[in-house]
């Protein structure tokens, strides 16, 4: 049983992988390889998008490094493709995690015409209809109260589908974070809230962003349990968000999880400078020290079943050949044109918008005839 | 409380003497420079916001300030647009002058109800027995390949909602002179900032200071042939525009409307009395765009000096697209096309 309110996060494996309780059975080397990989493909990803944004071939990227626990141990605690998943825009590792496919992340990214956002989104705000991963609003906290209303609807439909909602710390401070765990209490929806506590929005840490002890606290103003997890710990991110997704998944109502975790690098290419700035590199170390994908190598050699040296470049090797691969697939596809301008604004082409389309399809196409529009 | 409005708290706001030479800054120095000189001037100036403490800001328009003036001027707030504003509402009806940054003008949608119902009609519910003089800076516009949610031009919604005045710059000696006087001034004041030209926008400011007086618009070059109307992001557009019309042996006059509300409206008819053609530009979605408010205004008032159908370049009425950003927004060619259309009616 896993206990809500807890005073110190909820961890399994301490930092130098040697287990601090009985690991669940579940975790069987095969499967705690699985979860490195899986790790450890997210983080090369981040790492080649930092390139491809040094190339000019995209314009935006916010990193996940260090939060990898979170993210593939969320995943990995729901349905996927059954559950509804209302993301913050930080969350392409819980997308990969979930099966939607890096080429369509790609895509997205790079905004060519693979993209199913059409290029209309800026880059890294995905959205995946196989997996029911809604559109990623980059509006912070938007996503909070529609989440509540999918839950209220799963209910209401009596499905015994979840709904699940991500976000950074910061989030907590806007309105309509509270405003969407207030509806989904008072409705007992089957909503699962996941705070990414990752310390830092932007430059303004979590002591400046709240008098909360930490977040977890806040669930019991809003009728339901909040459960602190060490968001590093990839094996108690799992058993603590499957245990509350399951209790949400049985009528309980709605459920917080808090998972503490820390971004290593900057909060986007738009601050680079983030170590300069605002924060101590002694704080960085520090947490570079607790990495999660450290501590699952950790715990495998603690098992006896440590990750060789060359597995885990081949396994490196095998991203970046990935994303090279993809990346050239999605650029090949070309870029979207300007008809994506007026399609999806609504259901059917209103006659005021079928009229601004004729003026910018005259003038494209005056521009490709050479003239002057 | 409106005659303390000018004590000067602190003589000498850097440039106070007059004696000093003009330089050419960009926009954002415009706004960095307003705010210093405005914090040193007056003590009840205060200055808050997401990320506008150590971090500068994340377009670096508070950058060093904290540093300067201490925590308690100048400070990060939690992230929650509603408290940023609801909070400026309470300390601006204590007697403070808050100046309050929105990150992108996108994010002022939390706070909205705050600006509405709170800022905008304060002094009118009250009947005067209580103001609201606070000052939100913000960030607005395209042209920086931000998406949808980083792009969009909402002046339309804060120019609707009577009580509030709202300005747009689109040079550094505007931005300067029209900040100063926002935050001198005794109503609620949405800035926007385009943030476009925050390093595009070069130009000379005096080294002594100066306002810019609210509600009066900039003849940015005079002209018999047209008027060539708009403000912020889309001016230096207007410019090329009518550089290329000039070509032609078009003579366009420019006019910056740089205030929405109030704005210019002697200045804009004097013009169209004399040139008898209007174009307005703006980027912002057509369909409610404040320039359909200076359109009714010319026709009705000017309408016999028309020669020609007034023109609207505008946004199209679609979110605004990340990929066909430069699609969207109006451009040189399109305004000089426009144009063209006036002048051949
Ligand atoms: C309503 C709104 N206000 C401001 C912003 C600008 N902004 C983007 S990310 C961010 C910080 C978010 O921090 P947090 O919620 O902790 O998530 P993290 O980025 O740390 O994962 C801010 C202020 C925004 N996107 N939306």
């Amino acid at each position: 049983m896993i206990q809500p309110f807890t005073s110190q996060p909820i961890r399994y494996v301490a930092e130098d992988g040697v287990p601090l309780r009985p690991l669940p059975p579940s975790f069987t080397p095969e499967r705690l390889r699985d979860l490195h990989a899986q790790m450890l493909r997210a983080r090369e990803f981040d790492r080649k998008l930092i390139t491809l944004l040094r190339q000019g071939r995209t314009t935006f990227y916010a990193q996940s490094s260090g939060m990898e626990a979170t993210q593939v141990g969320l995943a990995r605690s729901i349905r996927v493709g059954h559950d509804w998943v209302w993301p913050y825009y930080r969350d392409h590792t819980l997308g990969l995690a979930m099966g939607v496919p890096m080429f369509e992340l790609l895509s997205q990214c790079l905004g060519t015409n693979s993209d199913t956002s059409r290029g209309r989104q800026m880059p890294h705000h995905f959205a995946a209809r196989a997996q029911n991963f809604v559109s990623i609003s980059s509006s912070i906290a938007s996503q909070v109260p529609p989440a509540a209303g999918n839950a209220m609807a799963q209910k209401y439909l009596g499905t015994d589908e979840i709904t699940v909602t991500t976000f950074g710390d910061g989030a907590t401070s806007e309105g309509d974070w509270h405003a969407g765990l207030n509806m989904a209490g008072a409705a007992q929806a089957p909503c699962l809230f996941v705070c990414e506590n990752n310390q830092w929005a932007i430059s303004t840490n979590l002591k400046a962003q709240t008098a909360s002890e930490n977040i977890h606290i806040k669930a019991k103003a809003y009728g339901m349990p909040g459960f602190y997890v060490d968001g590093n710990d990839i094996v108690a991110v799992i058993e603590v968000c499957t245990h509350a997704a399951e209790w949400v998944r049985a009528g309980n109502g709605p459920a917080l999880v808090e998972c503490l975790t820390y971004r290593v690098g900057s909060h986007s290419n738009a601050d680079a400078d983030a170590e300069k700035s605002y924060r101590t590199r002694e704080e960085v170390q520090e947490w570079l020290g607790r990495d999660p994908i450290a501590r699952v190598e950790a715990l495998l050699a603690h098992l006896g079943h440590p990750v060789d040296s060359a597995e885990r470049a081949e396994l490196i090797a095998r991203t970046h050949r990935e994303v090279d691969e993809e990346v050239r697939r999605a650029e090949a596809t070309g870029q979207p044109d300007w008809r994506i301008v007026f399609e999806d604004v609504y259901a059917d082409l209103p006659p005021h918008l079928r009229e601004q389309e004729r003026e910018l399809r005259a003038e494209q196409t005056a521009a490709q005839n050479g003239g002057r529009a | 409380m409106t005659a303390t409005q000018d004590a000067v708290r602190a003589p000498g706001a850097g440039q106070g003497g007059g004696e000093a030479e003009p330089r050419t800054i960009n926009l954002i120095q415009g706004v960095t420079e307003a705010l210093a000189e405005e914090l040193a001037r007056d003590e009840r100036v205060v200055l808050f916001g997401e990320d506008v403490g150590a971090r500068g800001g994340v377009f670096m328009a508070t950058a060093g300030l904290q540093e300067r003036f201490g925590k308690h001027r100048v400070f990060d707030t939690p992230l929650s647009e509603a408290s940023i504003v609801g909070a400026a509402v309470g300390m601006a009806v204590r007697g403070l002058r808050p100046v309050a940054e929105i990150q992108f003008a996108d994010y002022m949608g939390p706070g909205f109800d705050q600006i509405i119902s709170q800022a905008a009609k304060m002094r009118y519910r009250s009947g005067g027995q209580f103001t609201a003089p606070l000052v939100i800076r913000t960030p607005s516009g395209g042209g920086v390949k931000g998406g949808h949610h980083h792009s969009q031009s909402p002046e339309a919604y804060y120019a609707h909602t009577p009580g509030l005045k709202v300005l747009m710059p689109s040079t550094p000696y505007d931005a300067k002179g029209l900040l100063k006087a926002a935050i001198r001034g005794d109503d609620p004041v949405i800035f926007f900032e385009p943030k476009r030209l925050y390093r595009a926008a070069r130009g000379e400011v005096p080294g002594h200071d100066f306002t810019v007086r609210i509600g009066e618009a900039a003849v940015r070059r005079e002209g018999s042939d047209l008027s060539l109307i708009g403000y912020g992001g889309v001016m230096p557009d207007l410019e090329k525009a009518a550089d290329a019309l000039a070509a032609e042996g078009v003579s366009v006059e420019v006019i910056d409307l740089r205030s929405l509300v109030p704005w210019d409206r002697e200045k804009v008819l004097a013009s169209v009395e004399k040139t008898g053609r209007a174009v307005l530009v703006s980027e912002a979605p057509r369909t409610a765009n404040f320039m359909g408010e200076v359109a009714y205004v010319i026709q009705e008032q000017a309408f016999d000096s028309l020669l020609a159908p007034v023109v609207q370049v505008a946004g199209f009425d679609t979110p605004y697209p990340y990929v066909q950003d430069k699609v969207y927004l109006p451009g040189p060619n399109r305004v000089a096309a426009a144009c063209v259309r006036a002048l051949n009616y």
